[in-house]
């Protein structure tokens, strides 16, 4: 005989739906979620600042052939003035909505630039990474004009690394990683949670010389690694050990994300203990004569 | 010796008979009647068949893959086979030939002892309680030996480990002590870029879990100086204990961004640009600090040792 | 020549007598024997029964009732993963080096090659990477412990859900209580052995929270380690008492467990006849032999095919232990996340007269789980002392006719869990992209809302189920129809013992004081 269901679980369906509706509406309105859509398209024109702001003598970027470094300054130049300006202010002096480049450098333009983190419609805490919005030929210009922002004087500028994981040894890079990026970004390199909704980013998918630009230049949050701190030598052993991390021995099965003894935890106890809760279901289940 | 007949003893309880002319495969046999319990059928052999089967596949899989393969994931899936059939063929077995038309019954019978038993226990008792009651000297005498010897028994434990001392407050870390890196290295003033971190120890106690430090560059002109500690931080270094006094995890997370020491752990936050204080999280003390020097070759040194001891606290961590 | 009540009888079988021989019966008509002498088996039953006396040891026990419902087999679950974890520790312990000297690393493991390390951890690394099998055997053996926690955990809350911890059976909770704690003790203890990364920091944990006892906390800690954090003696201490004093202590105390449930015999739902004076159910053999049997093969199997298929505790990802790392993402095993999320969302509370210091792991790591698991222990009595029932039980309750229980166990149960997601706040946060402090607040305030709001909804349910379906009626217990044993009443379980043995008529059990609800008889 069926029985309706009592109206208390009724309830406590209700009270489950609301929460899972308020949770999602937390999420989806959480903190600073930007778009893509709202990026500029690059190219477009865009009002001329009345004047400039100090240049210093332009550096040597990687050109493609043909390209002076004159032409690849005036390209980069237009590019910013596109779509870095209104943020950045004229000459990288910041504004209110965006910080300096007198400290950024072409290596660290370089990291925001093919990590799609910048251009960034609104400011954030922490710039995701996005796709990228530029072709190869602008992320070289805008870091040629980038670069020559950086106060040299004042700043260490960090060029572009040299980054060969390669030429590092990846033993060396295990045992530098766990002991000075482990702590941000877990020891699989899955990531890790900072202070108020910033997070040191997964590694799993990273290229290589975004990493060493990383580390070079210490983006956001990120600790800045020095050459007196890390060598070259020491910097590619440890990008060659990230490159590792993408894809790590796993003879055990399924990784189950790395997430560790959480993830562990919520195997062992829904699917082991739920299928022995379902094989003692039915062992102890009656079953009924099938004949005389 | 004549062959066993079958029975005919209604008290037998619905045994089936076994023995040289009894055997298993007429199922439908039911034997004896007036209250015993009888085992019917009620389902086919096959899945226990194929489960006994798969089992034996399992384990031929199983020695193949340790002989020829060695791969876990085999491994795994032999052994649920391997096993998992005998499991189930026993489960269908049970459940198919073995289960009776009504469920049986038992009588619970009597935990407690009768009045009569407790009084017959007592009685046995009483032979020896009166010994124990009328010789008070030598029962006391027993107890207070027993119980000397019982506390005297435990001390050896104590060989498992030294008194608490000095080293749970103090650290290696001394005037004029250089700070070196996890590799040995002594740490120049200069080699510390703004917003870098590095691990140090104290020379000659690298590895030491208590005195780990954290050498960081500072922002200039961003530390809030404390009362006493002006100059500690000569060149914009500043060196704090690693070592959270929450539950003594390594703070290795530098937010350089904000100023902030967060430890990975609990998610205790410190505030690096007002000594070390916590702003979130379960830690109640600042994390120490270590007062730094440069020597004349331009390598950092410790002036003493840290503002407090370092690491969670406990009962007299700060008796003077 | 059958006993009903161990009344003391000769040492000789009235056949033996008859006969004249020891041990040999020949066929003799008045006996009824069943069993031919002839074959193999039965010439070696007898064997050894002329030595051990098998036969009338063990002549009721073939008899035996056993209840059946699925819910009773969870406390076996968790036995057949303890002898899962049994005969893999065994073949473990052939591979595993406690010892913590530095070695340098020249197993197969590419990325640690060349680098120090303890010896235990380059036996994990050996086990995992260069014994065959070795990786299988040691994951089958982690996921067991964690099943094995998972399935003490349910089969505590069945007891606890259906009463089955009342008298004669508070002795067996506490045991159960104990046998819990020693487990999670064990789990702890065995991860901790590897000597890497993620399980030395929760051995430093271990150490800040035991030095934050007042008074004997740094020398209890001193004496454990042998000295400060880390120390060289932990390690193999560990393995000491993972392979020896608690499995023992376990092993023991899982006999005296069982022991006096067969003395009690299992208790059983109302239905089919059960009352307080008789055990429903199927015998022992072969139906409950086979089907227990059946499900330890079951279980292994399930066990064997996680340790092969998902990967568990990949050590060589962590990296060995060194006191100056860590990683984000730490958490320990699941059944200790419930610590976890206590010292992680205790406020930075502090207590301070003079010098004198109770630090804040006190509060979180201590004191949480000393009253948490007083109050379990305590139970039986708690419950007692508030229904003033003491008397026998072998008929469980549904848990919908102890609505106050059912909500207390719930919001129990939650309060646990919502322990657990709070030490996996980072986790948490990483995966969704949310702020880690708004999770900690958010779990502050959860931690008693949550509770109290399941505990409520649980209260509410067992009411309106008990309004919907009516007091519970066993057809068989019908006045005036021939049970199983004659008499009884109609309803059962639902208003509290029926015929226990010695004790006077018990009051209404029905702990809801709206008259409403109150059982109809």
């Amino acid at each position: 005989m069926r029985h309706p269901p009592p109206s208390s679980s009724r309830w406590s369906l209700v009270a489950v739906a609301t929460v899972l509706a308020v949770t999602g509406l937390v999420l989806v309105l959480r903190g600073p979620a930007d778009p893509v859509d709202a990026l500029p398209a690059p190219g477009s024109s865009a009002a001329a600042p009345a004047g400039e702001g100090d240049e210093s003598p332009m550096p040597e970027p990687d050109s493609p052939p043909g390209t002076s470094p004159e032409d690849l300054f005036e390209q980069g130049r237009e590019l910013y003035l596109t779509s870095c300006v209104s943020c950045h202010g004229v000459g990288g002096v910041g504004t209110a909505d965006g910080p300096s480049l007198a400290a950024a450098g072409e290596a660290s333009a370089a990291f925001y630039l093919r990590t799609g983190r910048m251009p960034l419609a609104a400011p954030s805490r922490q710039p995701p990474e996005k796709p990228v919005a530029y072709d190869d030929a602008e992320i070289v210009a805008l870091v040629a004009y980038v670069g020559t922002l950086c106060d040299t004087s004042s700043n260490p500028c960090p060029p572009i690394p040299d980054i060969d994981p390669s030429a590092g040894s990846i033993q060396e890079g295990n045992e530098l990683f766990l002991a000075n990026c482990a702590a941000c970004h877990n020891s699989a390199g899955i990531g890790g949670a900072l202070s108020r909704g910033r997070h040191g980013p997964s590694l799993q998918q990273v290229q290589a010389q975004q990493v060493g630009e990383a580390m070079r230049t210490g983006p956001g949050d990120m600790p800045q690694f020095g050459p007196d701190v890390f060598n070259d030598q020491q910097v590619n052993s440890i990008v060659r050990y990230v490159e590792y991390l993408r894809e790590p021995e796993s003879p055990g099965g399924a990784s189950l994300g790395y997430a560790g003894p959480v993830a562990e935890g919520f195997v062992a106890l829904l699917i082991g203990l739920g299928a022995m809760v379902l094989a003692i279901r039915w062992i102890t289940r009656e079953r009924e004569p099938s004949d005389g | 010796m004549a062959d066993e007949p079958e029975s005919t003893d209604p008290s037998a309880e619905g045994l089936v008979p076994t023995g040289t002319t009894g055997h298993h495969h007429d199922e439908h046999e039911e034997p004896g009647d007036g209250g015993s319990p009888r085992l019917r059928q009620t389902g086919g052999e096959t899945l226990p068949v194929v489960a006994f089967l798969l089992a034996m596949v399992g384990a031929v899989a199983f020695v193949i893959n340790y002989i020829a393969g060695n791969n876990t994931q085999i491994f795994g899936v032999a052994v649920f086979f391997m096993v998992g059939g005998i499991g189930v063929g026993l489960v269908a077995w049970a459940k198919r030939y073995m289960t009776p038309a009504e469920p049986d019954v038992e009588p619970r019978g009597r935990i407690a002892s009768t009045e009569e038993e407790i009084a017959e226990f007592k009685a046995d008792f009483d032979v020896g309680e009166y010994e124990l009651e009328r010789r008070s000297l030598l029962t006391k005498l027993l107890v207070g030996a027993a119980t000397a010897m019982g506390l005297a028994a435990l001390i050896p434990l104590k060989s498992l480990g030294p008194s608490p001392n000095e080293s749970f407050k103090v650290t290696p870390w001394t005037n004029g002590k250089r700070l070196v890196d996890e590799q040995g290295n002594p740490v120049r003033a200069t080699s510390v870029n703004t917003n870098g971190v590095i691990t140090v120890f104290p020379e000659g106690d690298i590895g030491d879990e208590f005195s780990q430090t954290l050498l960081i560059g500072l922002q200039p002109g961003r530390l809030v100086p404390v009362e006493g500690r002006e100059d500690w931080t000569p060149e914009n270094l500043a060196a704090f204990s690693k070592v959270c006094t929450h539950v003594g995890c390594p703070v290795g997370l530098f937010e350089a961004n904000t100023g902030q020491l967060l430890c990975p752990c609990h998610q205790s936050t410190f505030d690096v640009y007002a000594a070390c204080e916590p702003t979130f999280g379960p830690a109640a003390t600042p994390l120490p600090q270590l007062p730094l020097g440069i020597d004349e070759e331009g390598f950092v040194v410790a002036l003493g040792d840290f503002s407090s001891p370092p690491g969670p606290g406990f009962w007299n961590q700060r008796q003077p | 020549m059958s006993a009903t009540d161990g009344t003391p009888r000769s040492t000789r079988t009235a056949a033996e007598e008859a006969t004249g021989r020891h041990g040999l019966h020949l066929p003799h008509h008045e006996h009824h024997e069943h069993v031919p002498v002839r074959t193999k088996g039965a010439r070696v039953a007898r064997w050894f029964d002329a030595r051990v006396g098998g036969a009338r040891i063990g002549r009721g026990a073939l008899k035996k009732i056993f209840p059946n419902h699925w819910s009773f087999l969870l406390g076996e679950v968790a036995l057949y993963s303890f002898l899962v974890l049994i005969i893999t520790g065994i073949y473990l312990t052939f591979f595993y080096d406690a010892n913590t000297d530095i070695t340098t690393y020249q197993g197969s493991y590419v990325p640690l090659q060349g680098q120090e390390m303890s010896n235990a951890f380059a036996s994990g690394l050996a086990i995992s990477f260069d014994v065959r099998a070795g990786l299988f055997v040691r994951q089958v053996h982690h996921w067991s412990a964690l099943v094995f926690l998972g399935a003490i955990a349910l089969h505590l809350a069945r007891v606890f859900f259906t009463g089955a911890f009342r008298r004669p059976r508070e002795v067996n909770w506490v045991i159960g209580c104990s046998l819990m704690l020693m487990a999670l003790g064990n789990g702890f203890a065995g991860y901790s052995l590897l000597d890497d990364q993620l399980s030395g920091t929760g051995l430093r944990i271990a150490y800040s929270v035991l030095i934050s006892i007042p008074f004997i906390g740094p020398w209890l800690a001193s004496l454990v380690f042998g000295g400060n954090f880390p120390g060289e003696d932990i390690i193999g201490r560990l393995f000491v008492i993972h392979i020896l004093v608690l499995p023992v202590i376990i092993g023991i105390l899982i006999t005296v467990h069982l022991t006096i449930l067969i003395k009690h015999k299992h208790t059983h739902f109302p239905g089919k006849g059960a009352r307080d004076d008789n055990v429903v159910g199927e015998r022992l053999w072969p139906t409950y032999t086979f089907k227990a049997a059946g499900l330890f093969f079951i279980v292994a199997a399930i066990l064997g095919l996680l340790g092969g298929l998902a990967q568990i505790n990949p050590v060589w990802i962590y990296g060995p232990f060194k006191p100056e790392n860590v990683s984000s993402a730490s958490q320990p095993d699941w059944y200790m996340g419930w610590l976890e999320g206590s010292l992680r969302l205790m406020p930075n509370w502090e207590t301070r007269i003079g010098w004198f210091t109770i630090p804040n792991q006190f509060y979180s790591g201590v004191l949480v789980a000393g009253v948490a698991f007083g109050i379990m222990y305590a139970w039986p009595w708690i419950e007692a002392r508030v229904t003033k029932d003491r008397e026998e039980h072998h008929v469980l309750d549904r848990p919908r006719d102890r609505p106050w229980r059912t909500a207390i166990g719930a919001a129990a149960l939650t309060w646990f869990t919502v322990l657990g997601f709070a030490g996996s706040d980072d986790v948490l946060a990483v995966a969704f992209g949310l702020s880690v402090n708004a999770l900690v607040w958010t779990f502050r305030i959860g931690l008693f809302v949550v509770p109290l709001i399941v505990g409520v909804i649980t209260y509410k349910l067992c009411q309106e189920l008990r309004d919907r379906d009516g007091p519970f009626v066993d057809p068989l217990l019908l006045e005036g129809s021939s049970g199983p044993n004659g008499n009884g009443s109609a309803t059962n379980g639902s208003d509290g013992s029926e015929g226990s043995s010695g004790g006077d008529d018990a009051p209404d059990l029905d702990l809801d004081p709206d008259p409403e609800h109150a059982t109809r008889r």
